[in-house]
């Protein structure tokens, strides 16, 4: 069996955090979850990383903004936004920013399924 | 008598009377010898007996008629008796000197009888001198004056009056009066009224008469008279008395020119004031409909200036919808009795159709007749209006967007606090499912799955109950409040905008409130709901008075209720159960939770908010709440309720 791909959350939301790496193993990936941006960066991880699903509005650096820093980095990392405002006018931007998808909480494990799998088709 | 004296010695009787008299009699003989002298000339003069048999001018008490020796010579030459004055000292005496004769008519010598005339000199001076006085003061009298007979003859005039007329006293004296100042007073009514003010029955009339005097130029003269009787004197006498009111008759025409001058001005004043102001004014007497239009208001209602203004005329002027805005206003300020200054604002239609905003200010007054008469300013404020309408619809916009964006930003925060939880529930349900359904199932893992589950579901639960918290009751401030004066400061701040959509607004607030206690800015919120609703009911309304109705009453001595009543579009029957649902409107603009919002409110204050449809047109929306909701009761209770009521 190859080596399991490692998904990357980053949500500043504690549930979040507990709950979806469970799934994303469940769904036979490694997990590792970040309360936030900067402890992403400082991890060590963000090489390793082959998707990051990762929550828009975070205290300090916003999703965004993380998204900004990989793509200054040259990190091409596939990004699954992940968002609990509802506002639907962030899809557009953060897919035209490169993201591969813009979920909204509360999603679906289909929803969240298909996601990953488009990320890593992509990677 | 002293004896001595020749032929008459033996009439003793004579001698006895001219002792009882008390005026001194001297008998002087031919020799101008001392004869002899009665009791009085001893008393009188100080004769004594050894003064008989000596000359007359040895006695010195007759040194004061030194001729006395030519007089009696004369007198015994011609037998005619003469008189003389004599002074004694203070006194004053007229002696007479008259012949003395014989038995046989010779002329023996004479007798000087000496009367005296003090006190009648004393008074005769007086008499001059008063006289002269009162000539010196009538000559200072600069008006002329004269003193003519009932016949109007020219007795004597002071010096003003023979300077004025430029006449002399000789060539005046018994003119008649009409005949001098080259007949300037040959008035015809002169001498009637002479006649009927002697007559005693009429005054006399001062007659003003124009003259003109060589070198002064034409005067005007106030001629007068007034009668001059003496006591005792039957003859009467009048003084007629001149004033030359020239000067003041000027100064009056001058002040008369001034004031048509300021008069001028003030009128150029206010039509300058007027046209600057775009303001008119009128006035109309109800009774004869007479109406009186300024130029200026000429100007504004487009009417050619000088056409008569009635009440038709301006009706083709007046907005139709307005027309009975006006005659509401008038009636409402009949029914108040009228006097106290009122204001509406209506609309003209212009011949080319556009629209004119005008603001009257009206008051009436009861002319002098009684009859009533309304002033009025009227103002055209269409430029004013035309941007205080685009600030009105800026501002609306404005709370739109604010609260639109309010709602948004509440929406989304709400949503981003619930969606949290959600999705951790969803994701450890999957989880969850995924662990049971391995083979061997997972059931530590599915377990810790459930646990979280249950903690995302009581996290929600928390952040209803914290939304709770956040519109719930203790955010509301309570106080207790009049709701008179609650419900007059929406109206004041709703004023200009229930004006500006046509309505009329009668407030109808009973004077026996009882204080409520509560939150007066959320009980002022749904009176301005209550109010907008009625208002935006109204908006299409044109057959009838956009009337709406505000009333608070005492509500059996528990509550206080207030409603607002409309004649507006009113509702079907069927509606009135969605009415209060949130998010139920029948207006396009609206968002529908006015009265969902102003129920939970109402319902907060442990009140009640409800809508009845009209007998006429439109509807009630009224509210009751008890005086002090419970848990404020204690609080209410210890506040006196005069002490807030009322204001």
């Amino acid at each position: 069996m190859a080596v399991r791909s490692l998904v990357s959350v980053v949500d500043d939301d504690q549930s979040v955090r507990e709950s979806l790496p469970d799934l994303l193993r469940e769904f036979g990936f490694e997990a590792k979850a970040f309360a936030s941006a900067e402890e992403f960066l400082a991890s060590g991880y963000v090489d390793q990383t082959r998707c990051l699903i990762l929550d828009i509005a975070m205290p300090g650096m916003s999703g965004q903004d993380l998204q900004q820093e990989l793509t200054r980095r040259r990190q091409k990392i596939p990004i699954v936004f992940i968002t609990a405002t509802g506002d639907e006018t962030v899809r557009p931007l953060v897919l035209e920013r490169g993201a591969v998808e813009c979920l909204f909480k509360p999603f679906s494990e289909a929803a969240l399924l298909g996601a990953l799998n488009a990320a890593l088709h992509v990677a | 008598m002293t004896t001595g004296f020749e032929g008459i010695t033996t009439a003793s009787d004579l001698i006895d009377i001219l002792d009882t008299i008390e005026v001194p009699v001297v008998a002087v003989r031919r020799d101008f010898l001392i004869a002899c002298f009665n009791k009085a000339a001893a008393d009188v003069l100080g004769l004594s007996a050894s003064d008989v048999g000596r000359p007359c001018r040895t006695i010195s008490v007759l040194a004061g008629l030194p001729r006395l020796e030519q007089q009696c010579s004369q007198v015994i030459a011609d037998g005619v008796e003469c008189r003389a004055d004599f002074r004694d000292g203070d006194r004053w005496f007229v002696v007479r000197i008259s012949p003395s004769t014989t038995g046989d008519r010779q002329i023996s010598g004479t007798v000087l009888t000496f009367t005296n005339v003090t006190a009648f000199r004393a008074s005769t001076d007086q008499a001059i001198y008063e006289r002269e006085f009162t000539k010196s003061i009538l000559n200072t009298v600069a008006d002329p004056l004269v003193v003519v007979s009932p016949d109007l003859r020219i007795q004597s005039g002071n010096r003003a009056f023979y300077t004025t007329f430029g006449v002399s006293r000789d060539e005046t004296q018994g003119v008649p009066l009409d005949e001098v100042g080259n007949g300037a007073f040959a008035l015809r009514t002169l001498r009637a009224q002479f006649e009927e003010m002697l007559a005693g029955s009429h005054a006399f009339q001062p007659v003003e008469v124009e003259h003109v005097f060589p070198g002064k130029g034409q005067r005007t003269l106030i001629l007068d008279a007034h009668p001059l009787s003496v006591p005792g004197h039957s003859k009467s006498r009048v003084l007629v008395t001149f004033q030359d009111i020239t000067a003041r008759k000027q100064a009056e025409a001058a002040k008369d020119l001034r004031s048509e001058e300021e008069l001028r001005r003030s009128e150029a004043f206010l039509a300058e004031g007027q046209r600057l102001s775009v303001t008119g004014t009128f006035s109309w007497k109800v009774a004869t409909d007479e109406i009186t239009w300024s130029e200026q208001l000429y100007r504004i209602y487009e009417f050619e200036i000088g056409v008569p203004v009635t009440l038709e005329l301006i009706r083709t002027r007046v907005h139709p919808e307005d027309v009975s805005l006006l005659e509401k206003m008038k009636m409402v300020d009949q029914a108040r009795g009228g006097g106290e200054a009122f204001e509406w604002q209506y609309r003209l239609l212009m011949p080319d159709h556009s629209i004119k905003y005008m603001h009257a200010i009206a008051h009436a007054i009861r002319a002098r007749d009684g009859q009533l008469e309304y002033i009025a300013a009227v103002q055209d404020v269409t430029v004013r209006r035309i941007s205080e309408e685009a600030l009105t619809r800026a501002r609306t916009e404005l709370a739109h967007v604010a609260r639109a964006t309010t709602l948004g930003t509440l929406t989304a925060s709400i949503a981003h606090e619930v969606n949290q939880p959600l999705s951790g529930i969803i994701t450890n349900a999957s989880t969850c499912l995924r662990m049971l359904d391995a083979d061997p199932p997972n059931v530590d893992g599915a377990r810790e799955t459930v646990r979280r589950t249950i903690r995302d579901g009581n996290r929600a639960s928390d952040v209803i109950t914290r939304l709770r918290a956040l519109f719930g009751r203790k955010s509301t401030t309570t106080e207790s409040m009049d709701l008179n004066e609650a419900t007059r400061e929406v109206i004041a701040l709703s004023l200009s905008e229930l004006q500006g959509s046509g309505v009329i607004l009668r407030a109808d607030l009973g004077d026996d409130l009882p204080l409520v206690t509560g939150d007066r800015v959320q009980l002022q919120q749904v009176i301005l709901n209550l109010l907008r609703n009625a208002t935006d009911a109204m908006n299409g309304v044109d057959d009838h008075p956009k009337e709406l109705v505000i009333r608070t009453e005492r509500d059996n001595d528990d509550g206080v209720c207030l409603s607002v009543q409309d004649a507006g579009v009113g509702f079907a029957p069927e509606d009135i159960d969605q009415m209060f649902d949130a998010f139920y409107t029948t207006k396009s603009g609206g968002m529908g939770i006015g009265l969902s919002v102003s129920r939970s409110i109402i319902e907060r204050h442990r009140g009640r908010l409800w809508a009845t449809r009209n007998n006429g047109p439109g509807a009630t929306f009224a509210f009751f709440i008890p005086c002090a909701p419970e848990g404020d009761r204690r609080s209410a209770d210890t506040e006196p309720e005069h002490a807030m009521g009322n204001r």
